[in-house]
């Protein structure tokens, strides 16, 4: 026997070869039923990479997180991914893991730990690392890991995860699975880096290359490389040498490669080599290894055979899985009437809109010890740069308020992936101008994904944004209104308070909210505009807007820093002898059509104002429903007010004249009053 | 229990394919993982294995253009 050669334990290599086998099987099958037009989905073949996963199912546990992309299927497998459930998804049916509403490539399996499937390119990392911070801070042995290609090494998100998993010390793997080949560009088209381990030792962590078609000494590294990981000594990066021998996506060979090269790589491929490796070592019998294919063979087809039977997940289930509650989906016709917050502790104290957010923080982290603060500069003594976390990092630690790297997707990345383990943290992003930079995390992730995983998961976290704008002297890029483009994104919710005691109740109502909540707050209200503030807890209910003054001529619709301006506005109209309604939204999404369409039908007319542009602007969307709605009982038709179609300038000449004040409000509400 | 070949869509810009040419005779039997045929599309040229095996029954002219989904044989 040459067994005593071996660098690996005879049982550990067969049960790898186990995993390897599973995986095979279900490539062939896939690619079998594509080929034979039994079925159509777009597959991203893994053909060639099976060891990676297969030898690290020998070392972690469900327990252990793992994230990956759409070419994941062997991580899935290998994870412990049900394959009824894993077929069933690929194939869009109500029975797939996801009830057939992600398919394979977004994945989310909480009971196999399989979390995150993301078809964005180094989109996990940022997430692995809010995964691995819940399992730090609740003390929880588990690691993280994170699987991309050697593509993903080129994008901003792995970089900035990366970064911030070694200044925080996190306990998460990145799994770089090399197979040489980013789509259909090879890696010395697209980096001149020698290799990419090193990259996490510039980041002051360890990295590693091993070869990850080799099982036992993969095995030896990974075991080090978890240990290492679990005995909370920070992230790894792993740079796992493989192949893709398919295509980008589809079946059969990588055509872009030479064709004596993938030769010599198919020699190499891991499956045969382990097979042959399992018998020259005398550890299996070709019958039994044939046994334990054909074993693996029957749990696909079968697996398959049930997923075809599967129901195609109808279309009536397009609005479910957006938000928790169903009612909070916008659409014709269904304008729900939701009670509102009523009487509010009746103890106040004076505060202002940026005290008022920092006593809503304080609240919900004395309740809740799994609320959490992460942001740049959040940290005391500034507490933000706006002040609004005064003075907690001071009271709960530096782990519950946590100042981060300038790195907007780590930011909202790190907060999400801790919202999917079912923390409730609370992310600040300094101007609403720098959702560009992580737009993806926030649009693509966060709001995607309860729908994606038909709510097997969901991301219960809470964003906090500052909004320049109507002050003059901020510019372009820190002054703009985002507001549509986010509710434009299916899946997140957005308040924008005008007042401070709206502003501590609505944070509330979004730190306890099970979907992802945005909000807005005005830069110019943080400090100016002070209330008499409740100092208990209180919620002001999502999607409950508020008459603030009562008019019978015109309804102005507004929110945030522009409905002071409509209140203004209201003032002055009553002075010409015109009666204006004013309703303040609170809430963007969802959105109360419910006490909007109350007020018009009323007054007969609606303006909505928002600071925003006006073209395709939210004011669109709402005076389109009202002109729909009211018609036959309207006066004149609803319209809406918003920033001339220019970025805001720096010239307080033209920011004051570009962006609506009360003097456009008046003068657009009288010509409506008078047509 | 056979088996119908179709045009397959193996990726997602993929409509349509050429059948460029049948390696197995009409009515050879052919095994699970043999080449039957030979696919072009505007990317690649690929050889389609057999999904199951049986005897394969030609459906389709090779030379022709298919659309994806297109029944072009079957193995019994
Ligand atoms: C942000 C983003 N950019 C581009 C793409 C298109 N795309 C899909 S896969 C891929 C290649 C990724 O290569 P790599 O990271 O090496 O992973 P592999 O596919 O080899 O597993 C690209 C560019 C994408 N999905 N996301």
């Amino acid at each position: 026997m040459e067994q005593s050669n071996l660098a690996i334990e005879p049982e550990v290599l067969k049960a790898i070869y186990g995993q390897m086998a599973r995986i095979r099987a279900v490539d062939k099958a896939i690619q079998a039923g594509l080929s034979a037009g039994k079925f159509m989905f777009t597959y991203w073949p893994m053909t060639g990479q099976e060891c990676i996963p297969a030898t690290i199912s020998q070392l972690i546990s469900k327990d252990d997180y793992m994230i990956t992309t759409y070419r994941g299927i062997h991580d899935q497998v290998a994870k412990g991914v049900d394959l009824y459930g894993m077929f069933a998804e690929a194939l869009g049916r109500e029975d797939g893991v996801n009830k057939g509403k992600g398919g394979s490539p977004h994945i989310s399996d909480p009971s196999s730990g399989s979390m995150v499937t993301t078809a964005i390119v180094g989109a996990g990392a940022p997430i692995a690392n809010g995964l691995a911070i819940s399992a730090k801070e609740r003390g929880e042995n588990r690691v993280t890991i994170v699987n991309f290609g050697d593509g993903a090494t080129s994008i901003g998100a792995v970089h900035e995860a990366m970064n911030l998993a070694g200044a925080w010390k996190l306990p998460v793997i990145f799994l770089c699975q090399n197979n040489e080949w980013g789509e259909y560009t090879p890696i010395p088209v697209y980096t001149s880096s020698p290799n990419f381990y090193g990259r996490a030792e510039a980041l002051g962590f360890k990295g590693v290359q091993l070869d990850g078609n080799d099982p036992a000494s993969f095995y030896k590294g990974m075991k080090e490389v978890i240990e290492h990981v679990r005995g909370g000594n920070g992230p790894v990066f792993v740079e796992a040498k493989t192949f893709r021998m398919g295509p980008h996506a589809g079946v059969g060979d990588n055509y872009n490669v030479d064709k004596d090269y993938l030769k010599t790589k198919k020699e190499q491929a891991p499956v045969a080599k382990t097979r042959q490796l399992l018998i020259d070592a005398g550890i299996c019998s070709e019958d039994e290894l044939a046994s334990l294919e054909a074993a693996a063979a029957k749990e696909v087809d079968d697996a398959i055979a049930k997923a075809l039977e599967s129901t195609v997940t109808p279309a009536t289930e397009t609005l479910t899985d957006v938000f928790a509650n169903v009612d909070d989906v916008p659409r014709r016709g269904h304008y729900p009437s939701r009670p509102a917050e009523g009487d509010l502790p009746s103890e106040t104290k004076t505060m202002s809109m940026a005290e008022a957010v920092l006593d809503a923080q304080h609240i919900a982290m004395k309740k809740n010890p799994e609320v959490f603060i992460l942001g740049e500069d959040v940290g005391d003594p500034h507490g933000g740069v706006f002040g609004t976390n005064k003075g907690l990092q001071t009271e709960f630690g530096n782990t519950r308020v946590r100042p981060t790297p300038i790195a907007e997707q780590a930011i909202i990345g790190a907060a999400l992936g801790s919202s999917i383990a079912g923390m409730s943290p609370i992310a600040e992003i300094m101007f609403t101008d720098f959702f560009g930079v992580c737009i993806d995390q926030v649009y693509n992730h966060a709001a995607k994904q309860r729908y994606m995983s038909g709510s097997a998961t969901h991301a219960p976290m809470t964003i906090r944004v500052q909004a320049g704008g109507g002050m003059g002297g901020f510019g372009a890029q820190h002054s703009q209104s985002m507001e549509a483009w986010l509710l434009h994104s299916p899946g997140l919710k957005v308040v924008y308070p005008s007042n401070p005691v709206d502003a501590k109740g609505l944070l509330t109502s979004c730190i306890n909210d099970p979907d992802p909540c945005i909000m807005i707050e005005s830069m110019m209200l943080l400090y100016t505009l002070k209330g008499e503030v409740p100092v208990d807890e209180y919620s002001i209910p999502l999607g409950v807007a508020k008459v603030v003054r009562e008019g019978t001529d015109v309804t102005l619709i507004s929110y945030g820093w522009m409905l002071n301006q409509a209140l203004a506005a209201a003032e002055e109209l009553a002075k010409e002898g015109i009666s204006a309604e004013v309703v303040d939204l609170r809430s963007l999404m969802p959105i109360d059509y419910h006490r909007v369409l109350e007020s018009v039908k009323k007054t007969g007319r609606a303006i909505v104002v928002h600071a925003a542009v006006e073209f395709c602007g939210y004011g669109a969307e709402i005076a389109s429903t009202i002109n729909e709605e009211l018609w036959d009982k309207l006066k004149a038709p609803a319209t809406r007010i918003g920033a001339a179609y220019a970025p805001i300038a720096y010239s307080n000449a033209i920011e004051f004249s570009q962006v609506p004040g009360s003097a456009h409000i008046v003068a657009r509400a009288k010509d409506v009053v008078k047509s | 229990m056979s088996t119908m070949l179709t045009m397959p869509k193996l990726e997602m810009s993929m409509q349509e394919g050429t059948l460029a040419e049948w390696v197995v005779a009409d009515g050879a039997e052919v095994k699970e993982g043999d080449v039957i045929y030979l696919l072009e599309t505007d990317k690649t040229s690929r050889e389609i294995e057999a999904p199951a095996s049986g005897k394969l029954v030609q459906k389709a002219e090779a030379g022709e253009v298919y659309e994806c989904g297109t029944e072009i044989g079957e193995i019994v």
